[in-house]
């Protein structure tokens, strides 16, 4: 894998840190559900299958 | 055994790896997430998110680890933390207790809750007797120990794989989560009407607002720590590094378990709350909201769903079990037993002896570890959560991390540092975690946590310094990570380094450079024999692979058998041979025991290191050296052939010339001579045509003269153009009417009705040369009995192409690159001898290549070559 595709991985584990993380993750703290899923669950998991796709296509894609 | 079936396709499948990975999830993921989900709300996360963090940053930090583990045969953290600092004994032997203090309530975690599972569905109620005896989980410990003990020691070199084992801890990954969701779904669409319905009722609830709130930004530091906690877990835990390093088969599984594991997790945690509400729901307040997942569907008589979801929560535990006891006793064997103690006695023992002392010891640890748990659990475990406990083990295994951390990356960090830093952090542990509720279990009171010892308030164990916003096991993270990091760092600069530990730095921060040394880049100077050596391994390996492992050593390194003094290289070697079954410690004791060491200075280890770096880079230069090399030579040969080539064509065309210069020459010296001789008797009209012969014969010779002439100055550059504008299509009429009358006697046709109007500027006698050696070239060359010449032009973008096509046999595939060249001659020419000087398209080359343009000729299929050249419209 090339260093450039790596640091895309990296990059991703930084956003992952900041957005699971006060303050961003404040924005998100309201009291509203969505299906059912209060929203602060529902962000979280979002960002959470979000890093999954953005990690499975990377590494489709550049892991040799 | 499973052990044994580690040649079949799917024992090897990457996904095996990647849910062996997943034994981070126990019995606290099973049971203790719904506890704290239906208590205090979002905080069961950040245990997961940490590694979800951190997972993809493996694709470098992990296939580091994995590298350097495989290079140095290191079978667990003890080893991969003290060989990182030297090979340092009393390191290995400090993390090893470490691990232990942190694993042991985590094991006795799992024994609570398997008992109190267990409770649950027998119904029957869990009174305290005093006698061991009466207790069901003692039962359960003991069993648990002789399955772990005897499954996980099998072989005695514990850097070898333990296939069977990451298979069944995969395999009860599967398990586990299946189990879990189908509880889930069980709860959120059978029990209740979908995700909306359980929101909607459990919504009216008092106090529900704080379970799906952050609950301020206090909370934020909590939510933190506990996410840089457990994102240290995920590297740190012994059963996490035996199983995502040690159990490693190939680099290239992470390329699935990178996005696997996330995924994984996130499975596990997405109906957490459904059941934690569910449960509350139907529950009510008292029930112990732990076990929702159980008591649900015994409140609804589904007994056998009850049993799976047990069993779910027991496979969690048996792998959780078997994994963490077999990587605590490589780690207590190697790293605090045999160097501290059996060392001496080992090496006085046969080979045989010593394999069996060695899974004894391991298989005593492994039986000694479960009961060692089911004892903390009788003592502490119960009043406990089972979610506390897994904290507990987290902050005290995350002692680790600064050494751990900053030895992959920071070359100066040192033993001595890393001794300090963890004991300090430990120490910091120790009085704000586990002493306060040590005390209280014991004692009964709760006065050291409330007012701090002897009253000081300062020192609250839960508030140290009036910190008092954070969570128990977040504020003895902070302090502890605070003081083991900055005695680390301090350290680490206060001292020189050594140069073994710098030796290792080297080796585990600049791993890429490093691994192609191998055993060159340890550095080691002193006297050593080769018997010596041999002695030991012989004790350790048996002779057999002794002799094994020596014989491949020595034609690696193509050393003749019979050596006798050993060099850094075998001493390297050897360590690492025995580092599997006794250690690295001891491996490094037992070697240094036979040979003679000399010091050396950090600055020589530096020296010798890029020494060795740049020896290694100079080979790969003279490599790429000598390809150079036999490149130009390549080239050289092509570029003599060529000039062979044209020195051939020159004297060809030199003939060529001597004879197109004597015929008419010899026609004009035989024509002077008749006419000399018989001036008088021939008739004048016999006189006349002599004399034409002689005109035309030098013309001929003027012509090629001047062609001559004329080629030099072109390719000489001694020339220059005569731009203006003209009209092409006027010029190339000229050209044509000046040939039409030679055409016309040879029966050919010339079409140039397609030709357009271009306005444009070029030397218009150069080019109507051109264009007069290509139709001359193309009248030579087309059909003999039905001739026909195509002239067309056109404008392509910025460009004119004039083509002239003839419909004879096409040029050979041998000419086509050469026709060009000067003095070239077709070797299949159609007339009985060359016409021209065979500088004609050599001449028209150079003159559109004077005008920036381009010339080629190509075949058109069965009808003849077409001459294309292209002239620039802005020149």
């Amino acid at each position: 894998m090339k260093r450039r595709h790596e640091q895309k991985l990296v990059i991703l584990s930084i956003v992952l840190f900041l957005c699971f993380n006060v303050p961003i993750i404040l924005i998100f703290d309201i009291n509203y559900a969505f299906f059912g899923i209060p929203i602060l669950y529902f962000s979280i998991f979002s960002f959470w299958a979000l890093s999954i796709i953005i990690s499975y296509i990377v590494l489709k894609k550049h892991y040799e | 055994m499973a052990e044994k079936k580690s040649e079949n396709k799917w024992v090897n499948h990457p996904l095996v790896y990647s849910l062996s990975i997943a034994v981070y999830c126990t019995a606290w993921t099973y049971y203790g997430s719904v506890g704290i989900a239906a208590e205090s709300g979002i905080s069961f996360l950040p245990i997961y998110l940490g590694p979800v963090i951190a997972v993809p940053l493996w694709i470098i930090a992990m296939r580091k680890i994995i590298r350097i583990s495989k290079q140095n045969k290191i079978s667990s953290i003890a080893d991969f933390i003290s060989l990182r600092y030297g090979n340092h004994r009393f390191l290995g032997a400090l993390v090893t207790i470490i691990s232990v203090l942190g694993i042991v309530p985590y094991i006795s975690l799992q024994l609570k809750a398997i008992s109190e599972s267990f409770e649950i569905l027998t119904n029957t109620s869990h009174s305290l007797t005093h006698n061991i005896f009466y207790d069901t989980t003692f039962y359960i410990a003991v069993i648990l120990a002789l399955f772990a003990a005897f499954y996980g020691t099998q072989k005695t070199d514990a850097s070898e794989k333990h296939r069977g084992i990451v298979v069944s801890a995969a395999f009860e990954s599967i398990v586990k989560l299946v189990f879990f969701l189908v509880i889930g779904v069980y709860v959120t669409f059978y029990l209740f009407d979908g995700t909306q319905d359980i929101y909607d009722r459990i919504s009216k609830t008092e106090n529900f607002e704080k379970l799906i709130s952050f609950n301020g930004l206090e909370s934020g530091f909590n939510w933190l720590f506990m996410i840089m906690l457990s994102f240290m877990a995920i590297f740190l835990l012994p059963r996490q590094f035996q199983v995502s390093v040690v159990e490693n088969l190939r680099e290239r599984h992470l390329k699935h378990t990178i996005w696997f594991f996330p995924l994984y997790l996130l499975l596990f945690n997405f109906f957490v709350i459904f059941i934690a509400w569910g449960g509350k729901l139907n529950l009510g307040e008292t029930a112990n909201a732990e076990y929702f997942a159980l008591l649900l569907p015994l409140q609804n008589g589904n007994t056998f769903l009850a049993l799976l979801v047990f069993l779910g929560g027991f496979s969690a535990v048996i792998s959780m079990v078997v994994v963490s006891t077999l990587a605590l006793s490589t780690m207590l064997s190697n790293n605090l037993i045999i160097p501290y103690g059996y060392l001496s006695k080992f090496s006085k023992a046969d080979p045989e002896k010593n394999t069996n002392n060695i899974k004894t010891i391991r298989r005593i640890s492994i039986f000694s570890l479960i009961i060692l748990a089911f004892l903390f659990y009788r003592s502490f475990s119960i009043e406990l959560s089972l979610y506390a406990i897994g904290l507990i083990s987290f902050v005290i295994i995350a002692q680790l991390g600064p050494s751990f951390f900053f030895g992959l990356v920071w070359k100066r960090g040192s033993a001595r540092a890393s001794i300090v830093g963890i004991i300090i952090g430990f120490l910091f542990t120790f009085y704000t975690l586990i002493l306060p509720f040590t005390i209280q279990s014991l004692t009964e009171s709760t006065f050291f946590v409330e007012n701090g010892p002897f009253g000081i308030a300062l020192l609250k164990p839960y508030s140290l310094l009036g910190v008092d916003f954070l969570s128990p096991p977040a504020h003895a993270f902070f302090w502890s990570m605070l003081f083991n990091t900055i005695t680390f760092l301090v350290v680490s600069i206060s001292f020189r380094g050594n140069y073994r530990e710098r030796n290792y730095a080297e080796l585990f921060i600049d791993n890429k450079n490093y691994s192609s040394l191998q055993d060159n880049a340890f550095v080691w100077k002193g006297e050593a024999y080769v018997s010596n050596i041999k002695n030991v391994l012989n004790k350790f390996l048996g002779t057999e692979r002794t002799e094994r492992a020596l014989d491949l050593f020595f034609r690696k390194y193509d050393l003749p058998k019979d050596t006798e003094k050993a060099d850094a290289r075998l001493i390297n070697f050897s360590e690492k041979l025995l580092t599997g079954s006794i250690g690295s410690a001891s491996a490094k004791i037992l070697i240094s025991n036979v040979i003679k060491e000399e010091e050396i200075s950090l600055i020589e280890v530096l020296k010798i290191l890029e020494e060795s770096k740049e020896n290694i880079s100079h080979n790969k230069n003279l490599q790429e050296k000598s390809k150079e090399l036999t490149q130009l030579t390549d080239q050289l040969k092509n570029a003599n052939n060529e000039l062979i080539f044209k020195d051939k064509q020159k004297d060809d065309f030199l003939d060529t010339v001597a004879h197109e210069i004597k015929t008419p020459l010899t026609g004009i010296r035989a024509a002077t001579e008749l006419l000399i001789d018989d001036e008088d008797e021939m008739p004048s009209e016999l006189k006349q045509k002599f004399l034409n012969n002689i005109l035309q014969d030098s013309d001929r010779l003027s012509r090629m003269i001047n062609n001559i002439l004329d080629f030099e100055k072109l390719t000489t550059d001694r020339i220059s153009l005569d731009s203006k504008t003209h009209n092409l299509k006027k010029s190339i009429e000229k050209t044509i009417e000046s040939l039409m009358h030679i055409a016309n006697q040879n029966n050919i046709s010339i079409d140039f009705s397609q030709i357009k109007d271009v306005e444009m500027r070029y030397d218009e006698d150069r080019i109507i040369q051109v264009i007069t050696n290509l139709i001359s070239n193309a009248m030579k060359f087309c059909d003999k009995a039905n001739g026909k010449i195509f002239i067309t032009n056109k404008i392509a973008g910025n460009e004119v192409e004039v083509c002239v096509t003839d419909n004879g046999k096409g040029i050979p595939m041998e000419d086509i690159n050469y026709i060009f060249d000067k003095f070239y001659q077709s070797k299949n020419q159609n007339t009985k001898k060359p016409e021209g000087s065979g500088l004609g398209l050599a001449i028209s080359k150079q003159i559109i290549e004077k005008h920036q343009g381009k010339i080629w000729v190509e075949n058109i299929k069965n009808s003849g070559a077409r001459f294309v050249f292209k002239l620039p419209l802005n020149n």
